[in-house]
């Protein structure tokens, strides 16, 4: 990844010290180019997707969050620029590699499939928009067919 | 060449008491009286120096809790850290000060004035998550980690601000407000935990706690000029925090030294049953690391093998940065360390792989923020609309924008090519990082790409903010414990900007982070990572 000078001032430097000096200091203009390399590098290591692009509206219903038509056309090329960013995984090789849910864990921390009352629950009621009794009260529901 | 910014930084072990840790709480007040730091013998920090002064009766804690008190008053409207102080916090100090008079034990952190990120549940004071959907919501029970901290005396003076759920590197995706980096009022404090890190930079409070999913409490920590300590995936238990990813979420640690961070780590480390990724591995006396300086030898670290991951100091890096982070490698050498490169192969893969592991997670978490339960609810007609409405009302940009990718990575169809490649990548970055921590005790790097940048500058630009956490991203993925410390300072802002050095080590080893942390620290020459742009500054 890295530029073929700097490769070459590391290999030239002694193993222990790495003394790459620095006469000058980034402007915030200068990182923003230098940061922009960090994705330009992802961009430009991955092919188009055979995946189809992100359909918004229907991801929104899916999600169950209303989205303006404004806010459609904000996030929709935001949105399709960084799905395509994720499309760089695909070039990697996974064969034979077991996805891993998260780190290393211990096993058997299952409590007893037994309910306990919580202790505070006028707290918790207090926090329910509408409550009557000991229902939750909600509008119907209308059946989409 | 160094900037001129910089002081020299000599390779000498000077016996330097830094500035903002040899003074004492009393001083924070102008009217009381400042202890003669000479007798000041054990390692500079804010806990033990409070513990000291109560049980000797140089200090009340109704004294300490008024001074940051009045600091947050004159402070807050500058800063915006605090999203909600507590009402209690002088009535709890009062009980402590009650209890010490009558000679009754107090715990180890009596009288510590801790702040709290917003998405951490404490009983009864707001917490939102910096989220309108969840304005003005009081949870039932505190969490895990806020239970021991009072158990132990400490006092939560306040909520702190964050970006909305943990999503962003700015704090500028909060609802309410946006914090400023006390070090350059025109600047980011980092994300998520902005807010958090930025209180404890301009001494709002002592000691503070954060979450890190990506790198929130590490690059805010950088970008502030304070400790950051993010510990291995299940030593503190996550019951109470507000889930973001599950798999990589973890509740961390801000002080302004390692003793004091790695001193709240242990008052809130251990097993919950509660949470069923926590860990039963014991939790080591973190506090024995922190030995007085006096007591060092004269190479304290000899034999300790560091690791400075190439991949870190690339093209993309802020010079300023790299130069910090080189002279931080020639001080661990110097203090006894043997420094070699390393190389992690799949370290640039961690970002998309992070991206959607998160973007996926965080779209199932947050389907319980439906209006029903808690939180605003926007009224409506039909069932369905009234979640569309509270969510799309309630939820910011970022957010519904995270949600969105995620619902995306997780469908059918797209499940294998995103989510479970990005957790096929997991298991290569854990391997690299195995390999590599078989080699060597830590590993080393930036904290970030750059020091903090101008509020708005990367505002419309996810990819762009997505950058920034580069450095961080991997660590959690790979669920190992991390400090990020001051290490020097770089051009910017009215007398420079900090930048932090992230140290890595092996699973549940917070123990070799902090003793090599805090040598490092106290053995650092320089003025101290005070902010210059606050008044009254101790």
């Amino acid at each position: 990844m890295a530029t073929r000078a700097l490769l070459a001032a590391v290999s030239a430097c002694p193993r222990r010290r790495i003394g790459i000096k620095s006469s000058t200091f980034s402007s915030s203009l200068q990182f923003q180019r230098q940061e922009s390399r960090i994705i330009a590098r992802s961009f430009s290591s991955y092919t188009n997707s055979s995946l189809s692009l992100p359909d918004i509206s229907r991801l929104a219903e899916t999600a169950r969050i209303s989205l303006t038509p404004a806010e459609i056309e904000e996030c929709e090329p935001k949105i399709r620029q960084v799905i395509d960013w994720f499309g760089q995984l695909q070039q990697v090789d996974v064969n034979c590699v077991e996805p891993a849910i998260r780190a290393e864990m211990e096993g058997g921390n299952l409590r007893e499939d037994a309910p306990q009352t919580f202790e505070n629950r006028d707290s918790i009621r207090a926090s329910i928009p509408s409550f009557d009794e000991t229902y939750l009260k909600v509008p119907k529901v209308l059946n989409k067919e | 060449m160094l900037s001129t910014l910089q002081p020299p930084r000599s390779l000498t072990l000077l016996p330097f008491r830094r500035l903002h840790g040899s003074k004492t709480i009393a001083s924070l007040a102008s009217s009381s009286p400042t202890l003669d730091a000479s007798s000041v013998s054990p390692p500079q920090s804010q806990i033990l120096t409070t513990r000291r002064s109560l049980l000797s009766g140089e200090t009340t804690a109704s004294e300490i809790a008024k001074s940051y008190l009045s600091r947050i008053r004159l402070t807050e409207p500058q800063l915006k850290c605090f999203l909600h102080v507590s009402e209690n916090v002088l009535k709890e100090a009062q009980e402590i000060d009650q209890r010490i008079s009558r000679g009754e034990e107090v715990g180890p952190l009596a009288g510590v004035v801790i702040g709290v990120k917003d998405n951490i549940c404490t009983e009864g004071m707001p917490s939102t998550a910096a989220s309108r959907i969840l304005e003005h919501y009081r949870p039932p029970f505190d969490a895990t980690a806020v239970k021991k901290i009072k158990e132990m005396g400490g006092i939560v003076v306040g909520k702190t601000n964050m970006d909305e759920f943990g999503m962003g590197s700015t704090t500028e995706a909060s609802a309410f407000q946006v914090t400023a980096n006390p070090w350059d009022l025109t600047r980011v404090p980092g994300g998520s935990s902005g807010g958090t890190a930025a209180a404890v930079a301009a001494k709002q409070c002592m000691v503070s706690l954060g979450s890190d999913t990506g790198g929130s409490v590490r690059q805010p920590a950088s970008f502030c000029g304070v400790v950051g300590l993010k510990p291995t995936y299940g030593r503190v238990s996550r019951f109470g925090l507000m889930a973001y990813a599950s798999s990589l979420d973890v509740i961390g640690c801000f002080g302004s030294t390692v003793a004091d961070a790695g001193m709240l780590l242990h008052a809130v480390s251990g097993y919950d049953r509660f949470d069923s990724t926590s860990s039963k591995q014991d939790v080591p006396d973190f506090e024995s690391q922190f030995l007085s300086m006096d007591s060092f030898e004269s190479k304290p670290l000899k034999g300790v093998r560091v690791g400075l991951i190439r991949e870190t100091l690339e093209e993309g890096v802020d010079s300023g940065v790299r130069s910090a982070t080189q002279e931080a490698a020639s001080h661990l050498e110097a203090l006894g360390c043997l420094v070699t490169e390393v190389s992690l192969p799949s370290f640039s893969l961690g970002l998309p792989a992070y991206y959607v592991i998160a973007s996926s997670e965080s779209s199932s978490n947050l389907s319980r923020y439906d209006g029903v339960r808690y939180g605003n609810q926007v009224m409506a007609d039909e069932l369905n609309k009234l979640y569309d409405c509270s969510r799309g009302q309630g939820f910011g940009g970022e957010v519904k924008m995270r949600i969105l990718m995620g619902t995306y990575a997780l469908s059918a169809g797209y499940y294998d090519a995103y989510y479970k490649r990005a957790q096929q990548v997991r298991t290569l970055i854990r391997k690299d990082f195995k390999a590599a921590l078989d080699h060597n005790d830590i590993l080393i790097s930036p904290a970030a790409p750059s020091a903090a940048y101008k509020i708005g500058e990367k505002k419309d630009d996810p990819l762009a903010m997505y950058a920034g956490d580069i450095m961080t991203v991997n660590v959690n993925l790979a669920g190992l414990p991390a400090i990020v410390l001051p290490c020097g300072l770089v051009e910017g802002g009215p007398s420079g900007l900090p930048v932090g050095l992230q140290m890595i080590g092996a699973a549940f080893d917070e123990e070799t982070l902090l003793k090599v942390g805090h040598i490092f620290e106290q053995t650092l020459n320089g003025s101290g990572f005070v902010p210059p742009t606050l008044p009254n500054v101790a």
